[in-house]
């Protein structure tokens, strides 16, 4: 214990030696070579240590990117949800729209977490308020649907867009029978 | 068809039995399909104060008056170049025989001064068939109210010969449609004055206005959901009345202001509603698994037509205001929409199909009496009616072009009221009288 307390009184002293002659003699060139030496080996350290949370970083970065491109796959399958179609004045289900709703209903299982919005469209003849009626039973015939192919009822929200929002604006057959339909929004549940 | 035809032709030979039977006092019925239009000559105005002295307003004021008397449809300027009679003749000593053998039967004569910045005018309507005067007004005001002076004397002369003033001061809102949003936008009866009333930068629909013209109930979509809105008109302010999720779309206002028709679905599915606007409080009116939209007032406030298609297709519907009664009005084709009641008469103005597009028709109130009202080219939809039930406005197409068309109640004389170059013009809804002038 007293031969501890010697030597430690003994290591103060050469440190307060060390200090002393740093501080006194410090713009001597020779000095200044020396406390180089001094600094070097912590110097040394830092750079080590900073070479292992990088490695980490450079895994992290690696599983990331894996997982960005399993939601990019995911999100690209989400885009991808096909309209339905709907005869003129009609709301019911055709015998495509279910199997394309039964494709929805599986994907919306397979990936939960997963929002979707169910917008019902109409062309654009008739009136403007029959026709937001319309695109609503448009909606919830399909959300409808998919609930019964068990999604979840609260995964899903359904909006009329009526004939307000045409995917092709032209006054003829064809565009008529591409904008009546229901539109897929998916989206991460929040 | 054959039986339709030939009632008209019963109709039209009764009426020219009525018009030869009637003595020459009694005006036609400026809503018959056979009306002819009123002949009246519009001379050069005089000066008031009897001394020579050229003003343009002499001839702009009676082209003023001519332009708005033939916005109404029921009038026929008589060529000016025909005309015997110096302007400056005295109307003591108006010659009124040199007036009917240019076919005038009626005319105006009028005198300005306009000193300084003050305009007065003083005009007299004349019948020149029975040779006497049925109008007579002055009127007094700054430079540039001339306008307001013509519509006022267009209105005396619309009271004296049909019973009722015009639609001068009123306006018709519509949603216009641009790069898929939309706002509500009014313009006047004679095409001026274009302004643009809300501003969401969303989807903004269906104007509907209160009874006495200060506010527009609308439907928008700017929180995601199509919510309903009032706009006040005097402040520009506007209130989201109502955001059940899902539809929430404006009826009619009533006609005596305190309740409003709203279609919401709620309760499951589109039914109609009608909200006290006093207490805050709704009471739902249809109860029917189909569709229920379009409600509007009968002029009595006591019964309501709407669409429903619970027969199947779309059709114009008549129920109580307490939801009570329900009978179905139009059977004539697989599509009838969109019901506007004749705020003066018994009639109700829907859109419906013919030859591939739709045209607006009308029909009685009691399901009888089909017409045909217009034969655009491009289709006509959505009529609205005048507050005066003299004039129809619709929402049509020319060459693709969207506009909004005024035509008179018995079919006569289209026109186009705003032509949208940029901006597609549907769901015309109009305003009672705004008292602009």
């Amino acid at each position: 214990m007293k031969n501890h307390n010697v030597f430690r009184g003994a290591l103060l002293l050469v440190l307060s030696l060390a200090v002393a002659l740093v501080i006194g003699c410090g713009k001597k060139a020779v000095v200044q070579e020396e406390m180089g030496v001094v600094v070097k080996e912590p110097a040394k350290e830092e750079a080590a240590a900073e070479t292992r949370p990088s490695e980490a970083a450079i895994e992290e970065e690696l599983l990331k990117e894996k997982e960005r491109q399993e939601k990019e796959r995911v999100l690209r399958e989400a885009a991808s949800f096909g309209d339905i179609y709907f005869e003129f004045d009609q709301y019911d289900l055709t015998a495509t729209a279910r199997e394309t709703l039964k494709q929805h209903a599986d994907w919306l299982l397979a990936n939960p977490g997963f929002d979707l919005l169910v917008e019902g469209h109409c062309d654009e003849r008739g009136t403007a308020e029959y026709n937001l009626a319309l695109g609503d039973r448009r909606a919830n015939a399909a959300r409808d649907y998919l609930v019964s192919l068990g999604v979840d009822a609260g995964w899903i929200t359904t909006i009329s867009y009526g004939e307000e929002l045409p995917l092709d604006p032209s006054h003829n057959e064809a565009a008529w029978a591409k904008n009546r339909r229901d539109h897929f929004v998916v989206t991460p549940s929040r | 068809m054959i039986k339709k035809t030939f009632s008209i032709l019963c109709f039209v030979i009764f009426l020219l039995i009525l018009s030869v039977a009637a003595p020459a006092k009694v005006y036609m019925d400026i809503l018959s399909p056979a009306f002819q239009k009123f002949p009246i000559a519009l001379p050069d105005f005089s000066p008031l104060d009897g001394r020579e002295g050229e003003n343009p307003l002499f001839r702009e004021i009676p082209g003023l008056l001519s332009n708005a008397l033939e916005l109404t449809g029921f009038f026929r300027t008589v060529d000016r170049n025909a005309y015997l009679e110096s302007p400056e003749t005295p109307e003591e000593d108006v010659r009124f025989a040199d007036w009917r053998v240019i076919g005038a039967e009626f005319l105006v004569k009028g005198k300005l001064e306009a000193p300084g910045e003050t305009l007065t005018i003083e005009c007299r309507l004349y019948d020149v068939v029975e040779g006497k005067m049925l109008a007579g007004k002055r009127y007094t005001g700054k430079k540039g109210d001339e306008k307001a002076m013509v519509y006022r004397f267009a209105d005396e002369i619309l009271s004296a010969l049909t019973g009722s003033r015009g639609v001068f001061d009123t306006e018709i809102a519509f949603s216009g449609k641009k790069n898929r949003l939309s706002d509500i936008y009014t313009i006047q009866f004679d095409g001026s004055n274009l302004r643009k009333r809300t501003d969401h930068k969303a989807i903004t629909l269906l104007p509907r206005w209160s009874a006495d013209g200060s506010k527009i109930a609308y439907t928008a979509y700017p929180r995601g959901n199509p919510d309903l809105y009032v706009l006040n008109l005097a402040t520009g302010k506007t209130t989201r009345l109502f955001h059940d999720r899902g539809l929430n779309l404006t009826g009619g206002w009533s006609p005596d202001g305190g309740r409003m028709l709203i279609v919401s679905r709620r309760d499951g599915n589109e039914e109609i509603y009608v909200h006290e606007l006093e207490t805050g409080t709704s009471r739902r009116l249809t109860r029917d698994p189909a569709i229920d939209v379009s409600p509007c007032w009968s002029p009595d406030g006591k019964r309501i037509a709407f669409v429903s298609n619970r027969s199947g297709s779309p059709q114009i519907f008549v129920m109580d205001g307490d939801g009570g009664a329900v009978r179905r009005l139009t059977f004539n084709g697989s599509y009838n929409t969109s019901p506007s009641w004749s705020p003066t008469g018994s009639r109700i103005a829907y859109e419906g199909r013919a030859g591939g597009q739709f045209q607006i028709f009308t029909i009685d109130e009691n399901g009888g009496n089909t017409i045909q009202l217009t034969y655009e080219d491009e289709g006509a939809e959505s009529p609205a009616w005048s507050p005066d039930g003299r004039f129809i406005a619709f929402q049509g197409k020319r060459n693709g072009t969207s506009r909004i068309s005024v035509i008179n109640a018995n079919g006569l004389n289209p026109r186009v009221l705003y032509e949208g170059k940029d901006l597609e013009a549907v769901s015309p809804a109009w305003s009672p009288h705004l008292n602009l002038y």
